[in-house]
């Protein structure tokens, strides 16, 4: 270990969580903008930094009356800072609120447990409401055998699946060694640092590990 | 409401993540630190540089209440450097990105846009993720704080041709199974290169799908029953498409 090594080290423990979790949240947003398929709900990260964001905004609530010149322009730093993170969350809260809408059978039978509460009460009522509407103006005219909507009869399924293979932009963050493709020959190494084109199913361990991001 | 944004950052959301980006500022009043929502920022004092994040600097910037210090590699003749790298040592290559912060176990792993790539003490000789953002942002917000803006603007503009048309060029080497190595590619460059480079993967992919999918089962197979094919094989695939 030489001094750089120390001093990263030391830099890195007093880092404050608050700068931490920017990093994360940020990470995990670019990750779900990125990435073909839902991902786990980061379930603490989102309790941490919506309670620092209510916080935020009653700290400005109470400070808005205050007409002193110096407290005003804290005060629309403040506000501009909150605004990026509420930006950040909204976005973030979307992009998974899209995928959803898109795969929601395929979702509920496979990767119920990455959604969270209020995820899980939007799909459910949701996809009731949705199958309910759909009974009651076409279905239920058709033969028995042919309303479902999750059918896999004919070795076709009827359940929309995100495409798992589509190419994403990643980056390591440490040494990964050997990631190899499957169905091909392709195999290479990642090193920290390295940015690669490889399909999703490829990078996804790694990058639920937290050893490799999407770019 | 969902987003109704394909998969993949925008280059505004790529602007976004760049005035994350740490750069030095030279305040020109004070102000007292404040407890954000990521982290408390320096106590700002004239005329003592400090390190804050891009957006505050634009803040300060706008109300001129602080100068912009650009980092060493946008300085014309650190960006002349680069181009000819691009140019003329790595014709078919990006330039390599700044020096990661060590990490002996693996535990730092703070990326781009968290690391001090843009700070005034920052490496003159590598173009960081966000170098593009970064440059526009500064020279559009700030072209006051530098010595000679319009040469930096043809710099970057130069440097953008040659990385572009080595993006372009880099379009014969992809093929199906992707694993497409572009080390040094700055983040606008992967929002304008993604849709492109991302289609014709996934498209040859489609193409290719049966084939793969036979070998996908044969390896399967090969697994289960401890057997390995010969190339034979691969013939009568072809035979079969």
């Amino acid at each position: 270990m030489d001094i750089d090594d120390i001093l990263a080290d030391v830099s890195r423990e007093g880092e404050p969580q608050e700068s931490r979790d920017l990093q994360e949240l940020t990470r995990a947003w670019v990750a779900e903008r990125v990435a073909p398929e839902i991902l786990p709900y980061p379930d603490a990260l989102m309790d941490r930094v919506l309670e620092r964001i209510r916080r935020q905004i009653e700290l400005v609530e109470e400070q808005t009356g205050n007409m002193d010149p110096k407290t005003n322009f804290r005060l629309i730093v403040i506000q501009t800072e909150l605004e990026r993170f509420k930006f950040l969350v909204r976005s973030f809260l979307r992009a998974r609120i899209a995928k959803i809408d898109k795969h929601p059978l395929h979702i509920l039978q496979t990767a119920s447990t990455h959604l969270s509460t209020s995820e899980s009460h939007y799909i459910t009522a949701h996809q009731a409401l949705l199958s309910t509407h759909y009974h009651s103006s076409f279905l239920s005219q058709f033969p028995a055998a042919l309303q479902r909507l999750d059918d896999t009869a004919g070795g076709i399924s009827m359940v929309d699946t995100p495409d798992t293979d589509a190419a994403v932009f990643c980056r390591a963050l440490r040494d990964v060694g050997v990631i190899s493709v499957e169905g091909t020959e392709r195999a290479f190494e990642m090193k920290r640092g390295d940015c690669w084109v490889v399909r999703w199913n490829a990078v996804r361990e790694r990058v639920l590990a937290g050893e490799v991001e999407l770019i | 409401m969902a987003l109704p944004l394909p998969p993949g950052l925008t280059p505004p959301e790529i602007a976004f993540l760049c005035e994350m980006e740490l750069v030095t500022v030279i305040p020109r009043q004070r102000l007292e630190g404040l407890d954000l929502l990521g982290g408390p920022t320096p106590t700002l004092i004239p005329p003592h540089r400090s390190n804050i994040p891009l957006w505050f600097a634009l803040l300060l910037k706008r109300q001129r209440r602080a100068n912009i210090a650009p980092p060493p590699w946008l300085h014309p003749t650190s960006l002349a450097a680069i181009l000819q790298f691009e140019t003329e040592k790595s014709t078919d290559a990006f330039s390599p990105p700044p020096r990661l912060p060590p990490s002996a176990d693996g535990s730092n792993t703070t990326s781009p846009p968290f690391l001090p790539f843009s700070v005034v003490d920052a490496a003159a000789d590598a173009l960081p993720y966000h170098w593009l953002e970064l440059g526009e942002i500064l020279l559009e917000a700030a072209p006051d704080d530098f010595e000679e803006p319009d040469q930096v603007r043809r710099l970057m503009r130069d440097l953008r041709e040659v990385r572009m048309a080595k993006l372009r060029a880099g379009v014969d080497v992809l093929d199906a199974g992707g694993g497409f190595k572009m080390n040094g590619v700055g983040g606008m460059e992967v929002a304008e290169g993604r849709a492109f480079i991302g289609g014709v993967i996934d498209g040859l992919r489609k193409i290719g799908a049966s084939r793969e999918q036979q070998r996908r089962d044969r390896e399967r197979e090969e697994r289960e029953n401890g057997y390995t094919a010969t190339t034979d094989d691969d013939d009568d695939d072809q035979m079969d498409m």
